[in-house]
């Protein structure tokens, strides 16, 4: 094990990519920052005096990210295909926890990108509750998985594990980017997404024969093969978070979730 | 008697009291007379014989609506004055309280059925996924054919 960061001299060095292949890269990164109840309250109920809290620090964080080569001496620039940036209010414990994933295919992996959206978005909830609670305390900034490369996959394994598999908080409206034209949100939950190795994809409308679950199970097998298993039986289908079957209808927007047979109680 | 929709469900990575939803289903009210409630656990065996843990996951948004229908269905049942819902996330181990129901009513025959109505339409349509951890490694949880027949019953 050494430090590709440092060469033979023991000095800073930018590694050379240009003979890595071009892969799939995909890092989520996790961070908290803990507040008084009261500013927890405030700023869901977006009554803080600098306005709206999360979307102001989700649009710091996607910022952060696409610019972290020029905070990071030794980063390469990417050309990112997706940053998004997630905040999930905790009232037990008081705290907002801040969730980032950013992919792109290309030669060097994206946690710094991931890391840095969440310590951005950390640091942008301070700035515009510090007027109410000073106290407020940013923790546990970590990387939580990546894909890809040539060390290959890493998972944190904690208690802290990936607990969730949607995105938003109860009764918030996802402000995930819309896609330009016409589309459905996709993703995939719990074991199906470890079986088809991907948590959420976004088809255009314009790929579906017929605009249902039927037509977008058909286009998702057709674009790999992974998606056939959607058609198994066992598998299970939401539109928009209400239970659907293979004739329900897709319309622009809309979130529909693929999942199996549930197991909780 | 006071008949007025009082439904409350709740999804927490923390642990929650033995006792969870006692007191609020029955503060300031004299009308009630059963309450029954269900503790689910985990337990150190189950599809391998040594679970260490699981993990649980879920679907934000469509969990808390889908166990709020279930509680509103029941209301619709049985003549109910609370039901109180609660539903732990994340990693817990053996011995940790994972699911509690309370319900209450007048009479304890309405409150045993819909306590027992929720948790099996819980354990077959509420989005919740466990991941088992054993020393033989971890492994999704299948469902179970008895849960639906279970569920089954109520049709």
């Amino acid at each position: 094990m050494h430090l590709t960061h440092l060469n033979t001299r023991g000095e800073a060095n930018m590694v050379d990519v240009g003979d890595k292949q071009e892969t799939h890269r995909e890092a989520v990164a996790s961070g908290r920052i803990i507040m008084q109840p009261e500013t927890l309250k405030l700023l869901s109920d977006g009554e803080l005096p600098k306005g709206d809290v999360l979307a102001t620090a989700r649009i710091a964080g996607i910022q952060a990210a696409k610019r972290t080569h020029e905070l990071i001496p030794l980063c390469h620039s990417l050309a990112l295909s997706k940053v998004s940036v997630e905040f999930d209010i905790d009232v037990a414990e008081s705290c907002v926890h801040v969730t980032s994933l950013c992919r792109l295919n290309g030669r060097t992996g994206v946690e710094m990108e991931a890391l840095t959206a969440v310590s951005v978005a950390c640091l942008t909830l301070y700035d515009m509750c510090k007027a109410v609670d000073k106290g407020m305390r940013i923790e546990a900034i970590q990387l939580d998985s990546k894909q890809g490369g040539q060390r290959g996959d890493y998972q944190r394994m904690s208690a802290q594990a990936p607990i969730v598999t949607g995105d938003g908080v109860a009764g918030e409206v996802s402000l995930g980017e819309r896609c330009p034209s016409p589309c459905v949100r996709v993703k995939f939950l719990a074991e199906l997404r470890e079986r088809v190795g991907e948590s959420e994809t976004v088809v255009s409308l314009d790929q579906l024969a017929s605009r249902d679950i039927g037509g977008l199970k058909a286009a998702l097998a057709e674009q790999d093969s992974r998606f056939k298993q959607l058609t198994d039986q066992r598998t299970l289908c939401a539109i928009n978070q209400v239970m659907a079957n293979d004739d329900a209808l897709v319309t622009d927007d809309d979130e529909v979730a693929f999942f199996p047979p549930v197991t909780g109680g | 008697m006071n008949n007025k929709l009082d439904i409350k469900v709740a999804i927490q990575a923390a642990p929650f009291s033995m006792d969870y939803g006692y007191d609020d289903a029955l503060a300031g009210r004299s009308d009630i007379g059963a309450v029954v409630s269900f503790t689910g656990l985990v337990r150190d065996f189950n599809e391998s014989p040594d679970v260490t843990g699981l993990t649980l996951e879920h679907y934000p948004g469509m969990t808390e609506r889908t166990l709020t229908e279930i509680g509103e269905q029941a209301w619709q049942r049985w003549s109910l004055q609370a039901v109180r819902i609660i539903h732990r996330v994340g990693y817990l181990e053996p011995g940790d309280p994972i699911v509690r129901v309370l319900v209450a009513s007048a009479h304890r025959r309405e409150a045993f059925e819909a306590c027992d109505f929720i948790m099996d339409y819980l354990k077959t349509q509420a989005p919740f996924w466990k991941k088992e951890h054993s020393s033989q490694g971890e492994y999704w949880v299948k469902e179970r054919h008895s849960d639906q027949q279970d569920a089954a019953r109520w049709e």
